[in-house]
This record gives C-alpha cells, sequence and structure tokens, in this order.
C-alpha cells in the first residue's frame, strides 16, 4: 500500500518534511517513529543480532495489544508516523502480529515489518498487506547463499529470504532489502552484488551499520570507519534506491543528512522499556509507568541525544560506544539507565528545554 | 522558460531522473523514484519553482504529471 493512501499519515508525514526542510535538512527533535520489538523469539540464530535473541534472552514476554492501543494513540498525538515492527521473529507468532496491527489502527501510520523472510511466503504477503503493512523489510547478508545461511545459522535461510521479498513485491507492499554493513563488509564485492540486485528488483535498500551491541558488544573493530562511510555515500549517489536512517531521504543530491536518530525513533522493548534507538541500549523510561510525551521530553533533555549529531551514535561514535555502550551485561532487557549515566551538566533543564516549543513552531 | 518548462524541470529535478527517464505518462509508485519519499521532493520543487504553498489534500491527488496540471492550475499556475 502506498503512503498516499493514508492520508491521515501522509499529513504527518509532510509535516516531518516541512520540519526537516526548515531545520536544515536536520531532524533535530522531531519525533518519527516507534521501533517496537514485540516480541523476541527467533527462530535463526544470526550472529550480530542485537537482540540477544540466539541466546533466548526473554523470548516469552510480549507487550499486550491493550498497551500497544495506548501506545498508538500517544505516538499519533505526537505526529509520529511510523512504526517498524520487529523482533525476534515476528512471523513465529503471527495471530500475536494481526492482533497488535489491529490495535495500532494501522490507518494512522507508515507500517512496517522487520522479519528475516523464512515463514513469509505468498498467502502471508498477502494477509500482511491486507492488515496495513505498508512495507517489509527483509535482511539479507549476502549473494552467496551459504556465507548468509552459515552467518543466520540456518540452512536455506538465502533462499526464503530472497523468496520473501518476492512476495512482498508481488502483494503490492514496499519491499525493503535490509544490509548490515561494517568494516569487514562496507567496500567488498559481495555487498556491491546486493546493491546491485536490489536496484535491478526495483527494491530499496536500506543500510544498517553494524554496531557494538547485543552479540557483538565490544566488538568495536566491526564498526564502519572514514573509508567505508565514503564509500557508502558514493554508493548512495550511484543507486539513489539506498537509504540510511542517518541520511535525509528527501535530499535528491543524495548527500544530507539528517543526523542520528536516538529518541527520534524511540525502541519499546516487550517489557515497555523505552530506549534511545533500537542499538543504545540506554533506557528512558518504561511505557507502563510514563506516557510517550513524558519519555521524548525526557531522552530530548540529554544534549547526546538533543543536538545534531551527523554520526550515527551506536555505529560510527567512536567516542560514544567507549563511553556508553561497553558496559558488561549490558543488553536490550537490561538497558544502562539515563538518569544514572547522564549528569546534570549533561542534561538540559525544563525551563531551558526549547524542544516542545521549536517542536510546536516547526510542525 | 514557459510554465510548461519549469514544470517538466521541477519532475526532472525533483524526482533526481535523467532526461530521457522523463514522459508526460509518468505516475506514482510507476517508477522507483516516485515513491513517497521522491513525492515529497518532487512538490518541494515545484513549491520552490512556482513560489506556492501546495494544500496537503492537493498532494496527496496529486498522482501524476497530467494530475498534477490540473491541480496547479487551483494555484493560478497554467501549464
Amino acid at each position: 500500500m502506498a503512503l498516499m493512501q493514508k492520508p491521515i499519515v501522509f499529513k504527518k508525514f509532510r509535516a516531518f518534511h516541512d520540519y526537516v526542510k526548515k531545520n536544515n535538512g536536520q531532524i533535530g527533535t522531531k519525533q518519527r517513529g516507534i521501533d517496537l520489538n514485540l516480541n523476541n523469539a527467533c527462530n535463526l540464530r544470526c550472529e550480530h543480532c542485537f537482540t540477544n535473541s540466539p541466546k533466548g534472552d526473554h523470548v516469552k514476554p510480549v507487550l499486550p495489544a491493550a498497551k500497544v492501543a495506548e501506545i498508538a494513540d500517544q505516538a499519533h498525538e505526537l505526529g509520529i508516523f511510523e512504526w517498524d515492527l520487529q523482533g525476534g521473529e515476528l512471523l513465529l507468532r503471527p495471530q500475536i502480529l494481526f492482533d497488535t496491527l489491529k490495535a495500532i489502527k494501522t490507518e494512522r501510520f507508515y507500517m512496517y515489518l522487520t522479519t528475516n523472510g523464512w515463514h513469509l511466503d505468498a498467502p502471508m504477503a498477502e494477509k500482511l498487506s491486507d492488515a496495513g503493512i505498508d512495507r517489509v523489510s527483509v535482511s539479507i547478508d549476502s549473494m552467496k547463499p551459504e556465507v548468509h545461511d552459515e552467518f543466520r545459522g540456518k540452512k536455506d535461510s538465502w533462499r526464503r529470504a530472497m523468496a520473501a521479498l518476492q512476495h512482498v513485491q508481488d502483494a503490492g507492499m514496499t519491499p525493503y532489502l535490509n544490509i548490515t554493513v561494517g568494516h569487514y563488509n562496507a567496500q567488498s564485492e559481495d555487498v556491491q552484488q546486493l546493491l546491485e540486485y536490489s536496484k535491478d528488483h526495483n527494491y530499496t535498500t536500506l543500510l544498517n551499520v553494524a554496531t557494538p551491541a547485543g552479540m557483538w558488544q565490544k566488538l568495536s573493530d566491526i564498526m564502519v570507519d572514514e573509508e567505508d562511510k565514503a564509500h557508502l555515500i558514493e554508493m548512495r549517489k550511484k543507486y539513489k534506491n539506498i537509504l540510511r536512517n542517518l541520511w535525509n531521504p528527501f535530499d535528491r543530491n543524495y548527500e544530507g543528512v539528517l543526523g542520528c536518530n536516538t529518541v527520534n525513533r524511540l525502541y519499546v522493548t516487550p517489557l515497555g522499556d523505552v530506549l534511545a534507538c533500537p542499538y543504545v541500549h540506554i533506557k528512558l523510561g518504561n511505557v507502563f509507568e510514563q506516557s510517550l510525551q513524558e519519555i521524548s521530553e525526557f531522552g530530548f533533555s540529554i544534549k547526546k541525544f538533543r543536538e545534531h549529531s551527523s554520526l550515527c551514535l551506536a555505529g560510527e561514535d567512536k567516542e560514544f560506544v567507549t563511553k556508553y555502550m561497553m558496559k558488561d551485561g549490558t543488553s536490550i532487557f537490561n538497558p544502562r539507565h539515563a538518569k544514572d549515566i547522564f549528569g546534570p551538566e549533561e542534561r538540559v533543564l525544563p525551563e531551558q528545554d526549547e524542544s516542545i516549543i521549536a517542536r510546536s513552531s516547526l510542525a | 522558460m514557459s510554465n510548461d518548462d519549469i514544470y517538466r524541470q521541477a519532475f526532472i529535478e525533483g524526482l533526481s531522473i535523467e532526461e530521457n527517464e522523463f514522459n508526460e505518462e509518468l505516475e506514482y509508485n510507476t517508477i522507483v523514484e516516485w515513491d513517497s519519499i521522491g513525492h515529497m521532493s518532487l512538490m518541494s520543487a515545484l513549491e520552490d519553482a512556482f513560489n506556492i504553498s501546495l494544500d496537503t489534500d492537493d498532494i496527496v491527488d496529486f498522482s501524476s504529471f497530467q494530475k498534477g496540471k490540473e491541480i496547479l492550475q487551483k494555484y493560478q499556475v497554467a501549464i
């Protein structure tokens, strides 16, 4: 389903576009999305999983649909226009996913599902489309099936993932081919071939930079370096169908940087904890205890998240990673608490906080 | 430059397509470049080119090159 078929969403999307345009192409303190980890159970064992799903971490909890409905109402009020439903692998228990979609009221949001594609056949694609999913993102690690399968810990996962993308396209949703890029592969021929494949099939490519979080915590050498980043920008210009959340999607010169999306895209865990982003495992609040607006305002009171960063804090800013992401045992289910690690000098006091004013004047 | 040329140029620049990729039968979502994101860039290019501010409802209705001509008439832009 195209975004224009959801006029309520489109109005919010336009407000986002206009905000970014007025704010010199930067995301500022504009809320854009919710990344919801509805349930952390998964059928694959991916080496890089940032949620520790392969370790069986908190695979049972599911955020109740009634709570999701409340979050969705609050998100809509905040002008949030997009939701990324993820896990774990949500197609393991599709009924929970469909109940959640109903609770969200998908006509209000640009909805996408991030999946490994294993259970996404043609009938499932049709059901997802009927339930209001606009886009499906499927992660692919290589054009070599055996490389992908080994990385994902299951044979045949490459073939099923590639087939899933085609089913998504056939069902009229937007197929996104997601690639995780780190220093180990950013400039490789294999990634280049994936980019070609995506372009040839009229897919959109979403690049997620590798982050030292979850299963890869402390592996900071996987992070892209300056040369890698320059190469990715080159690819962005060449293929034109490549996005990163960090980049300004509206820039037709394919150069602009929105800035790091921490807090702009809040990450909600199955326990209701709200983290700064999927990869920065720093807790800002909990949806059972605070409203989304309170959590968002607290998040943007932290200078590190409030101020523009042209680097992805979790995937490109080594100083940030060293200072805040290396503590043993940190995970999405055992996050560090923002109030414990950001002192008064690293915060903006409520009376100095102009983000709310800025939000309302630029929206 | 005539309004016709400006309109055409806004499509080429707004959607970031080559001259030879442009045709007057272009419709939303029929080429990769004209997706939701491209649409916002196109609308922005048209607003800048004609110095107008499009209503959101008109942006939603702007489904093709031809339909766009009708919509722009509301803004006293004759093409």
